[in-house]
């Protein structure tokens, strides 16, 4: 998924390159009839589209979103060694207090945990291990997954705010919830910081937020996994709120006819079964969105009736 | 001749500043909008009943266009 | 979760949502689909009383939006025409006999009826294609094509705009030209100006086929002046040169001191008319120039749409436009809306009722009424509702009439106590869909 107001032809483009952080390298340019700040964070393209003529306050704006997006990467991902998902994976059996951040994400991810019967889990992300869905037929064995599946649920997690206490081998990991929590936060920021209307996007998780000039809105594209991107695109008019998207075609194992998607349902290991190939929502906040979008995969054969019952907009592909 | 040609056009260039000049005080912030913004604010709300109002009145008056073109393209006038 | 039992976790997702970021959400969300393409679509009757022209028009103007702000636009218009229109001839104590367009018959109007031409039937096919884009952060351009099809006539024409906002996008500059190119091809050729109608078969008169050019331009001003009130300001310049005659139109010649029309024999043998015309001779240059505003004005959900145009040509053909709408919505998906148009004009400087017999002939000289000094009221009332499936729809019904008169100065002995002016009543019906 792409802003697709955003791809006009940058005619002026300034950069301001923040110190030591060159591969982040945020841009401001002037696309069509805004300005688009764009820079890369949680591994993906990551943008900011404001509708004024106040090219100073862009840039500030730039910078806020950037420097937020950058901060929730940096404490919240799992492949940093310093950061506090870090020292909750290598407790090792040792509780651990955390910070209020944190525990308002872990509440959040215990909340679900409940309200998906299980299928939202934080603590799955071990059984990548096992599944590389790299396009191969690499299907694991099943008792790989049987003896990864001993250091997997929520269920197993000692968790009273501030404190958490995980089994030895046990991992978290808040991909699941990141990148739309850092949108909201954006987004949250630039509001506290002026009425201008903007879009915040990270990687296709995007929210929108005040009253644009377009009648219609924003238009956001949705791409069609596994077709060429200009002909399976589906143009969405965003006004206000924001829009998720779950699901990679490009991330599968293909066995003996067989897909495995790689959405993984965390109660038996295995790749949930007639997952579609991605869901879009559309929701009050990027979180709930998000939320909605996964929990939807997770469903695999009844997403769209999962998604129905929840009475929001949502667009499934198959 | 080449003057006055000059001095109309220094004038004119006077007045469209002026016009632009005075102009910035009028208008709202970009989020004030929403009334703006609504279809039925717009300058042309039915394109169509516009150009069939146009075509009307272009074959049965001598004056035509104003808002756009002329009209025309019809041998009815 | 489970797909057999329906679990609702909208609520209890947003009020964990809530306390994660520690706000709440100000505004729901909305979003929608956007259906790429756009019809609007309108099927329209035109009839004019007393059975002169008919038309019904079907039109289709399909907007597709592209990523960016990019718009094509490509329209359809078929129309029928049936009915009759005034040839320009005077009415008459007499019946009086005509030759055809065709040159090949003759056709008669009873006495004291204005003179209609009733072989007035075509079918017009208009196509038009637009694109507009933004460019640079404040300016838009568009260019179109525009073409259309009579049974006499050929329309060709091309269009090129640029806007510029400044402002906070407040105010925006516009500059548009656009150039035609027009073949006209009437029925048994073109009449030479001011030549006398002639027998059937005798086309001794008629030479090939015309040709007009138009170049139009327009400079507009659209200003927000507040959270309600947008205005727009144009200027307009047209310039048409070359064949700009109505082919089919023609004066009667009358006698000086009885204002009768001048009888005439057939040669022997032959049938033709009974009295003199002469074919209407107009300047082959036109320039109008055009001042036009619009303010858009809304009062807490009604909207009012009030515009005025004056238009001066140099054929002395000055014209006032007053119109104003009032968009009044009730319920959230239903609106009314009331229409009142006035128009007045005055006559252009070589619009003569009749030629008189044996006086210099003038330069030029048209007795159509659209060039003449009247006046012209619309009302109309429009109602528009939206669709359970949110698309527009709406009909509107509208009188239009226009009330002329001959100048004093020329009503000639007998004349007085005829009609000279054909004064024209028509409805017009419309019914619209937009998808």
């Amino acid at each position: 998924m792409q802003s697709l107001r955003s791809s006009a032809i940058d005619s002026e483009v300034r950069q301001s390159v923040r110190p030591g952080a060159t591969k982040r390298d945020p841009r401001l340019g002037l696309a069509a009839g805004h300005f688009r700040g764009s820079f890369n964070a949680m591994g993906s393209p990551c943008e900011l589209l404001l509708e004024t003529a106040d090219e100073v306050l862009a840039q500030e704006l730039l910078q806020i979103v950037a420097t937020e997006a950058w901060r929730v990467e940096d404490k919240f991902s799992r492949y940093r060694s310093d950061n506090v998902v870090a020292r909750i994976n290598q407790s090792n059996g040792r509780p651990l207090t955390v910070d209020d951040e944190t525990a308002n994400l872990l509440e959040f991810a215990a909340t679900l945990y409940q309200l998906s019967d299980g299928r939202f889990d934080i603590t799955s992300g071990v059984l990548r291990k096992a599944w590389l869905f790299d396009g191969s037929d690499r299907v694991p064995d099943a008792d790989s997954i049987a003896q990864i599946m001993g250091t997997v649920g929520w269920h197993r997690v000692s968790w009273r705010r501030p404190e958490i206490q995980l089994l030895p081998g046990m991992q978290i990991d808040f991909g699941g919830i990141g990148k739309e929590y850092a949108v909201d936060r954006a987004a949250g920021l630039v509001s506290r910081r002026t009425n201008c209307p903007c879009l915040v996007n990270f990687g296709g998780d995007l929210v929108a937020v005040g009253g644009l000039r377009h009648p219609d809105g924003w238009q956001v594209g949705v791409e069609t996994p596994g077709s060429n991107a200009s002909s399976a695109q589906k143009l969405i008019l965003l006004k206000h709120g924001a829009l998720a998207t779950s699901g990679d075609s490009r991330r599968f194992l293909l066995k003996d006819g067989i897909r495995y998607g790689h959405i993984l349902d965390p109660m038996s290991g295995w790749p949930v079964e007639c997952a579609p190939r991605s869901v879009t929502v559309a929701a009050d906040s990027c979180t709930q969105a998000g939320m909605f979008a996964t929990l939807a995969m997770l469903c695999g054969k009844g997403a769209e009736e999962f998604l129905e019952d929840q009475g929001v907009r949502f667009w499934c592909l198959r | 001749m080449s003057n006055s040609i000059t001095l109309r056009y220094r004038v004119m260039a006077l007045c469209l500043s002026t016009v632009l000049g005075g102009c910035t005080s009028l208008g709202v912030e970009p989020w004030e909008r929403d009334e703006l913004a609504r279809e039925d604010m717009q300058l042309v709300t039915d394109p169509v009943e516009a150009g069939l109002d146009d075509h009307i009145y272009f074959s049965k008056e001598a004056s035509s266009g104003g808002r756009g073109f002329g009209g025309g393209g019809c041998g009815c006038n | 979760m489970s797909t057999h039992n329906k679990r609702i976790i909208a609520a209890s997702l947003a009020t964990a949502t809530c306390s994660l970021l520690g706000t709440s959400v100000v505004a729901p969300v909305q979003a929608q689909e956007d259906p790429g393409w756009d019809f609007n679509t309108a099927l329209l009757y035109y009839g004019e009383s007393d059975g002169r022209v008919q038309d019904v028009s079907l039109n289709v103007l399909a907007r597709r939006a592209f990523v960016d702000d990019r718009f094509l636009t490509l329209g359809l218009a078929v129309d029928t025409l049936t009915g009759a229109t005034p040839s320009g001839a005077l009415a008459y104590d007499g019946p009086q006999t005509f030759t055809r367009p065709s040159g090949l018959a003759t056709y008669t109007t009873p006495a004291n009826q204005t003179p209609l031409d009733d072989s007035f039937l075509d079918t017009r096919v208009a196509l038009t294609a637009g694109w507009q884009q933004p460019f640079a952060r404040l300016y838009s351009f568009n260019v179109g094509l525009s073409a259309s099809k009579e049974y006499d006539y050929l329309h060709l024409g091309a269009n090129l705009g640029l806007s510029r906002d400044f402002n906070k996008r407040n105010t925006t500059l516009s500059l548009g030209v656009a150039f035609s190119q027009d073949d006209l091809e009437p029925v048994g050729g073109a009449p030479l100006p001011l030549s006398a109608m002639l027998d059937v078969g005798d086309l001794s008169n008629r030479s090939g086929d015309q040709s007009k050019d138009v170049t139009d331009l327009v400079l507009g001003l659209t200003q927000v002046i507040n959270r309600d009130l947008l205005v727009q300001l144009n200027y307009s310049f047209s310039k048409s040169t070359g064949y700009l005659n109505d082919p089919y139109k023609f004066l009667s010649v009358v006698d000086g001191s009885t204002g009768d029309p001048i009888s005439r024999t057939p040669a022997p043998g032959d049938s033709g008319p009974l009295h003199e015309y002469r074919f209407e001779s107009r300047p082959d240059e036109r320039s109008k120039h055009s001042v036009y505003g619009q303010a858009k004005y809304n009062m807490s959900g009604k909207v009012l749409d009030l515009s005025y145009r004056y238009m001066s040509d140099d054929w002395d053909i000055d014209s006032h436009t007053l119109e104003a709408r009032y968009r009044w919505p009730f319920g959230d998906r239903r609106y009314l809306e009331p229409h009142v148009r006035y128009y007045t004009q005055s006559a252009a400087e070589f619009y003569r009722i009749g030629l008189v017999d044996g006086a210099t002939p003038p330069r030029f000289a048209s007795s159509d009424y659209r060039l003449g000094d009247f006046d012209a009221m619309t009302v109309g009332l429009k109602y528009g509702w939206k669709t359970r499936s949110d698309n527009d729809m709406s009909i509107r019904l509208e009188y239009y009439t226009q009330d002329g008169s001959a100048p004093s100065d020329q009503i000639i002995g007998n004349q007085a106590g005829r009609v000279l002016y054909p004064d024209l009543d028509a409805i017009i019906a419309q019914f619209s869909y937009r998808f």
